[in-house]
């Protein structure tokens, strides 16, 4: 499995407190399928935007599946979370409304970063 | 929508077809059966005897039944129609009772077949005439026929299956049948939608996400229907016309209920039907407001939803930016394969201020605090928005400039047409641009903030904060919007920051908001019930006499029913009772010439000239603004205003409506009746 997957996921679990997800209480496992078949499995539990991450099996409320590769552009923002559900090359199963919730962590695409257009504000 | 088209509707789920219940869609023709934004029949065509039938009349029952009546034979007289012919069909996904009556003294035999096909068209493909990517299979297996469509992991199917024993190929479903003199013969047909190929298992497909949002069953929609009637006010009057509006609006306002999956069976207003049945920001926002005081519940699910799917980062395709509320959602092949930005697409520059509006207001008429509390990371980032993201002229002025410059919107406020926002002389304005209205929402969204932080959210500092900058933007709005000559505020400010010196109902939403100073305020009013802006039906959207002015242009002098109402409730909030009356009643009669039904917008001709209020075609009825406008009339009329636990009733009626009363208000004071007589002579006014 990929560094970068691995990387992402303890650096969300370091977060402690995700505001973004401050509505959520349950569990989201991504299932990840390597290039071998192998799936690798990931569960993000939150508690009103407490995030704790645990590597492997274990029940959840929400079943994100994918392939490594498109996880990985997940996760650097060059995929959208909604457009790939709506291509069937996401699949999930469960609470629908987890995946919109868990989604708002996944960043933007680097090209978008902050394109300035007359005077901006700052970042928040 | 063209005449003798009949549509029934289950959330975003909707048939059109002709009279005779036949779907001959062409790849630009906007007939078929649609789920999700995706065609999913595209040939629906009755034969009996390989002949076509003939409509003797159809029902359309309720928004999500209907009935056809056919006869064999398409010649022009019916002499030889000894068997009738009925469709009965519900939006349960889509579901077809068919009837064969033979009324001869003979029995008969006949071929009944059903050609079935789809094109599987993305609704935008539809619109655009766009060619398809993928491809396409048909199957027959298992007593039913399966329609795909698939493009790499993209997968759309129809499933077609009869109760009685069929012939089934590729192209449709044949029954040979035999009737009995005086007797009948019946089956249903369904047709189901699905996301998988064949194969895949099907007993998972309600849990896939795309399940989005699942269709009851018609008899529940109709019992649906009927506690939602008894759970909104009553109205009575001895106007009969506005008894008509208001029950249609009603009916109309179910229909227009959507229910994304994420909202556990709770409802949003939609934008439109048939084709606009999703979450937009803007319009789920404003006839939330104007149904606050008939159903409040339609404003807590539009918060909750539209605060799950706000903005959380930068993404210039979408136009999306941290804390932005989403402009429109949609389903289908083009979003998916990002040809279209609709995941949501968030190019509204107005739906994030209103959002914090319409928080407020939906607290102070239900004393939800509860939501508040859980809505106040959403409110804060919502305003961050608006200094951070939106002040893209550097001047502290809220405005917008695509960044999707391929399919983006070139217009960002609600008058999004390209040729709306223009000068006196006629010349567009540049990019990016501030209109009037939106400074008038920032300046709302600051003050009631700071109400909420003072009262729910325990946060003096940052309402003090907020009284601040809602005062300056006040004092710098009322300084350089103002157009000295003309006495009103200008449509925008430019790139430059010079104003665009148009006459336009914006004003209108400016009383709304409270930004306009005191002394300006009986100024606005004048012109807004002045011969310019005001047709004698409505406030025009841009006033006679301005470069751009055509009575039929869209956002450039009709008169739009939504409009009107924010208007007359500006009035209202400024102490106008006599000229919000006056926009009250000529937009009631002109609903009147609409069978109570308000289109988007009719043409701004004079009234003496036209006596009748010229529809503007649209494609799109009803459309829920429109729907929601007669709600928010009566608010304005009976001057209904929430103070503390009570209720402030202080009527303002057009003498034509005569007594009137709304019964059963719902509210943070239970239920309350409000009572009004009509005294405003409205030809004094004008005359």
């Amino acid at each position: 499995m990929a560094d970068s997957i691995s990387d992402f996921f303890e650096r969300l679990g370091e977060r402690g407190y995700e505001p973004l997800l401050g509505h959520m209480r349950g569990a989201v496992r991504f299932d990840v399928r390597g290039n071998d078949g192998e799936v690798d499995q990931w569960v993000v539990a939150v508690d009103r935007g407490a995030v704790t991450v645990s590597h492997g099996s274990a029940d959840a409320d929400c079943v994100i599946s994918a392939d490594g590769a498109l996880f990985e552009r997940l996760i650097d923002g060059e995929e959208n979370a909604i457009s790939a559900v709506l291509r069937g090359a996401l699949r999930v199963s469960g609470d629908v409304e987890m995946l919109l919730t868990i989604q708002r962590i996944f960043p933007g695409p680097p090209s978008s970063q902050r394109t300035t257009v007359g005077q901006q504000g700052g970042s928040q | 929508m063209t005449t003798g088209q009949v549509q029934i509707l289950n959330g975003n789920t909707f048939v059109v077809s002709d009279d005779r219940g036949d779907i001959q869609a062409s790849s630009t023709d906007p007939t078929g059966l649609f789920s999700f934004d995706t065609r999913h029949l595209s040939r629906w065509v009755l034969t009996f005897d390989d002949q076509r039938l003939t409509a003797l009349s159809t029902d359309d029952l309720q928004y999500f039944e209907s009935r056809f009546f056919l006869v064999p034979g398409t010649g022009t007289v019916y002499v030889d129609a000894k068997q009738t012919v009925i469709r009965r069909r519900v939006a349960d996904g889509f579901q077809e009772e068919l009837t064969i009556l033979n009324h001869a003294d003979d029995p008969i035999d006949v071929k009944v077949r059903i050609e079935a096909a789809s094109d599987f068209a993305d609704l935008f493909e539809v619109k655009d005439a766009l060619e398809k990517k993928g491809s396409y299979s048909t199957d027959v297996a298992d007593g039913r026929l399966r329609l795909t469509y698939r493009r790499d992991t993209f997968v759309r199917s129809t499933l077609i299956s009869a109760s009685e024993p069929c012939q089934i190929d590729p192209d449709g479903l044949t029954f040979q049948i035999h009737v009995e003199p005086h007797d009948a013969w019946l089956t249903d047909i369904e047709v189901s939608i699905s996301f998988l190929e064949a194969g895949q298992s099907e007993a998972g497909e309600r849990r896939t996400a795309l399940a989005w949002q699942s269709p009851s069953p018609a008899t529940d929609m109709a019992q649906d229907l009927r506690s939602w009637l008894d759970e909104t006010p009553r109205l009575e009057c001895e106007w009969e016309p506005l008894l008509r509006s208001y029950r249609r609006s009603l009916v109309d306002l179910a229909a227009l209920r959507f229910s994304p999956i994420s909202a556990g069976g709770r409802s949003l207003p939609a934008a439109g039907l048939p084709w606009f049945m999703t979450m937009f920001g803007r319009d789920s926002i404003f006839t939330s407001l104007q149904a606050l005081p008939f159903s409040p519940e339609l404003a807590a699910t539009t918060l909750r939803e539209l605060g799950l799917r706000q903005g959380t980062r930068f993404d210039d395709f979408r136009d999306e930016d941290p804390g932005r509320i989403l402009h429109e959602m949609r389903y289908g092949e083009m979003t998916a394969f990002e040809e279209r930005p609709h995941s949501p697409y968030y190019g509204s520059a107005d739906a994030t201020p209103l959002y914090v509006v319409l928080l407020d207001e939906y607290e102070r008429w239900t004393g939800d605090v509860q939501l508040v509390r859980e809505l106040e990371y959403e409110a804060r980032a919502a305003l961050t928005w608006i200094d951070a993201y939106a002040n893209l002229q550097g001047n502290g002025y809220l405005s917008y400039q695509r960044r999707n410059e391929a399919t983006g919107l070139e217009n960002q406020c609600w008058k999004d047409s390209w040729d709306s926002i223009s000068y006196h002389d006629g010349r567009l304005a540049g990019f990016p641009r501030a209109t009037c209205e939106l400074q008038g929402y920032a300046y709302d969204a600051k003050m009631r903030a700071a109400r909420l932080a003072r009262t729910v959210w325990g946060d003096p500092t940052y309402a003090d904060q907020l009284e601040k900058q809602a005062a300056d933007l006040k004092e710098r709005f009322n300084r350089d919007f103002w157009v000295e000559d003309g006495e009103f505020f200008a449509l925008a400010l430019d790139a430059d920051g010079a104003q665009v010196d148009s006459l336009t109902s914006n004003i209108g939403h400016l009383l709304w908001s409270g930004i306009v100073d005191e002394v300006k305020a009986e100024r606005l009013a004048q012109h807004l019930i002045g011969d310019r802006l005001f047709s004698g039906w409505g406030v025009r959207t841009m006033a006679v006499g301005e470069g751009r002015y055509n009575p039929i242009g869209y956002h450039v002098g009709t008169v739009w029913p939504f409009d009107n109402s924010f208007i007359a409730w500006g009035l209202r909030r400024y102490g106008f009772k006599e000229e919000a009356a006056i926009v009250a009643e000529g937009i009631l009669e002109a609903a009147e010439f609409f069978d109570g039904r308000l289109p988007e917008a009719f043409g701004g001709y004079p009234r003496d000239m036209t006596k009748y209020p010229v529809q503007y075609p649209t494609a799109c009825s009803p459309q829920a603004w429109s729907t929601g406008a007669p709600l928010l009339l009566l608010r304005t009329m009976l001057g209904l205003e929430p103070v503390g636990n009570n209720l402030v009733v202080d009527a303002a009626l057009p003498r034509t409506i005569g007594r009137l009363e709304l019964l059963d208000i719902p509210g943070r004071w239970g239920r309350i009746d409000a009572f009004g007589r009509g005294r405003v002579d409205t030809l004094l006014m004008t005359g």
